[in-house]
C-alpha cells in the first residue's frame, strides 16, 4: 500500500467523520432554535441571530478538519 | 462560471476524442497525463496565480482583488461621507453604509465591548466587516479571486485583530496589568501552572481561530463549485453523453452553491468582526 493510495483513503474516511461531526452538532443546535422559537415567538429574531452565530463557529471547527482532509486528498 | 465550464469541458475534450484509452486511464489512477489531474485542476483554480492582462503579468491574483476590495471600501466610506455634507439627511449609498455602521455600533461594538470602549473600536471593526464582506463577494464574480481565502491575507486581519485585544488591555491597565488579568479572579493558587500557559496560549489561538475560520469558508466554497463543474469532465471522460447527462445537475447544484456562498459571505464577515468584538471586550473589561 503507496503512502498516496493511503494517503485517499484517510482522506475519504476523514471527511465522512468531518461531516458526521458537523451535521450532528449543527442539527442539535437547529432542533433547540426550533424549540426556543416555538416556545415564545417574539423571541425569534434574537434566537435566530445567536443560531447563525453558534453554528458558524462550529462550522469553523469543522473546517478545520476538512483542511487536514483536504492536504490528504492533493498529495501528490 | 459558463467561462469555467467552457475551460473544463475544453480540457476533457482531447481526452474524450479517445474513449478507450482515457476511460483506462481515468480508472486507473487520479492524475492522469493526459491533462492534469482533478486535484491538480481544483487546486489550479482556488491558489494563487499570476494574473496576465495584455502585456502586463501581475505576480498575484489575490493581491490585486485585495486592493480592488480596499479601495471599493474606502469609496463607498468616502462618497457616503459625503452626502453628510451640509447637514443634510444622508440619501443613496450614505444612507445604506449609515445602516451598517450603526448595526456594527450598536449590536457589535457595543452590545459587546461597552459604551465608551465601543465606540473607539468601532472604526477598526467596521474595517473588518465592510472589507470582508466585499472581498467575498467581489470572489464570486466570473474570472475573479477572493482575496480572503489567501492564507496570507487571513493572517494580516487576524494578527490585526491580535493587536487590537492586545492595545485594548494594555492601554487600560498597562502591560503587567493586562497580563495579571489573564488569571480569572477566585482561582485556587494550586491551579495557576495550568492556568498560566493555558491563558497565554488562548491568547494566541483565538486570532489563529479566525484566520483559519475565514480562509476555510472562503476557500470550501470555491472548492465545492470547481469540483461539481469538473464532475462533468469527468462523467464526459468515461462516455461523451455522459457528460451531456450530468450538465445540467452540476450547473443547477452550482448555482445553489453559488448562492450559499453569498449568505456565507455575509455570516462570515460578520462572526469574524463578532469574535474580534468579544475577544476585545475580554481584554478592556476583564471578569473582576
Amino acid at each position: 500500500m503507496d503512502p498516496k493510495s493511503l494517503a485517499f483513503f484517510a482522506a475519504g474516511i476523514g471527511a465522512g467523520l468531518t461531516i458526521m461531526g458537523g451535521a450532528a452538532g449543527i442539527g442539535r443546535l437547529a432542533a433547540a432554535a426550533m424549540e426556543g422559537i416555538a416556545r415564545q415567538p417574539n423571541a425569534a429574531g434574537d434566537i435566530r441571530g445567536a443560531m447563525i452565530v453558534a453554528a458558524g463557529l462550529i462550522e469553523g471547527v469543522t473546517f478545520f478538519a476538512l483542511i487536514v482532509t483536504i492536504i490528504l486528498a492533493i498529495k501528490t | 462560471m459558463t467561462a469555467l465550464l467552457l475551460a473544463l469541458l475544453l480540457q476533457a475534450a482531447p481526452a474524450a476524442a479517445s474513449p478507450k484509452p482515457a476511460a483506462e486511464q481515468a480508472t486507473a489512477t487520479a492524475a492522469g497525463e493526459q491533462a492534469e489531474g482533478p486535484a491538480a485542476v481544483i487546486m489550479h483554480h482556488v491558489v494563487d496565480q499570476p494574473l496576465r492582462l495584455g502585456p502586463l503579468t501581475l505576480r498575484s491574483k489575490h493581491l490585486v482583488f485585495f486592493l480592488i476590495a480596499a479601495l471599493l471600501v474606502i469609496v463607498a466610506a468616502r462618497l457616503a461621507v459625503r452626502s453628510y455634507h451640509g447637514g443634510k439627511v444622508p440619501h443613496g449609498i450614505g444612507a445604506a453604509v449609515e445602516a451598517v455602521v450603526l448595526f456594527v455600533r450598536d449590536d457589535i461594538a457595543e452590545a459587546n465591548i461597552g459604551h465608551g470602549d465601543g465606540r473607539r473600536f468601532t472604526p477598526l471593526l467596521c474595517s473588518f466587516f465592510f472589507f470582508i464582506l466585499v472581498a467575498a463577494l467581489l470572489g464570486l464574480m466570473p474570472f475573479a479571486a477572493t482575496s480572503t481565502g489567501n492564507l496570507a491575507v487571513t493572517m494580516g486581519l487576524a494578527l490585526v485583530s491580535f493587536a487590537a485585544q492586545q492595545y485594548a488591555g494594555m492601554s487600560k491597565y498597562g502591560v503587567v496589568g493586562h497580563l495579571h488579568n489573564l488569571i480569572p479572579p477566585g482561582l485556587p493558587v494550586w491551579l495557576l501552572p495550568i492556568m498560566i500557559p493555558v491563558e497565554i496560549l488562548s491568547m494566541f489561538t483565538k486570532p489563529f481561530a479566525l484566520m483559519i475560520r475565514l480562509f476555510a469558508n472562503m476557500l470550501a466554497g470555491h472548492m465545492v463549485v470547481t469540483t461539481l463543474i469538473l464532475l462533468i469532465s469527468l462523467m464526459a471522460q468515461i462516455h461523451w453523453l455522459g457528460g451531456v447527462a450530468m450538465a445540467p445537475v452540476s450547473i443547477a447544484l452550482s448555482l445553489f452553491i453559488l448562492l450559499l456562498e453569498v449568505l456565507v459571505a455575509f455570516i462570515q464577515a460578520y462572526i469574524f468582526t463578532l469574535l474580534s468584538a468579544i475577544f476585545i471586550g475580554m481584554y478592556a473589561h476583564p471578569a473582576h
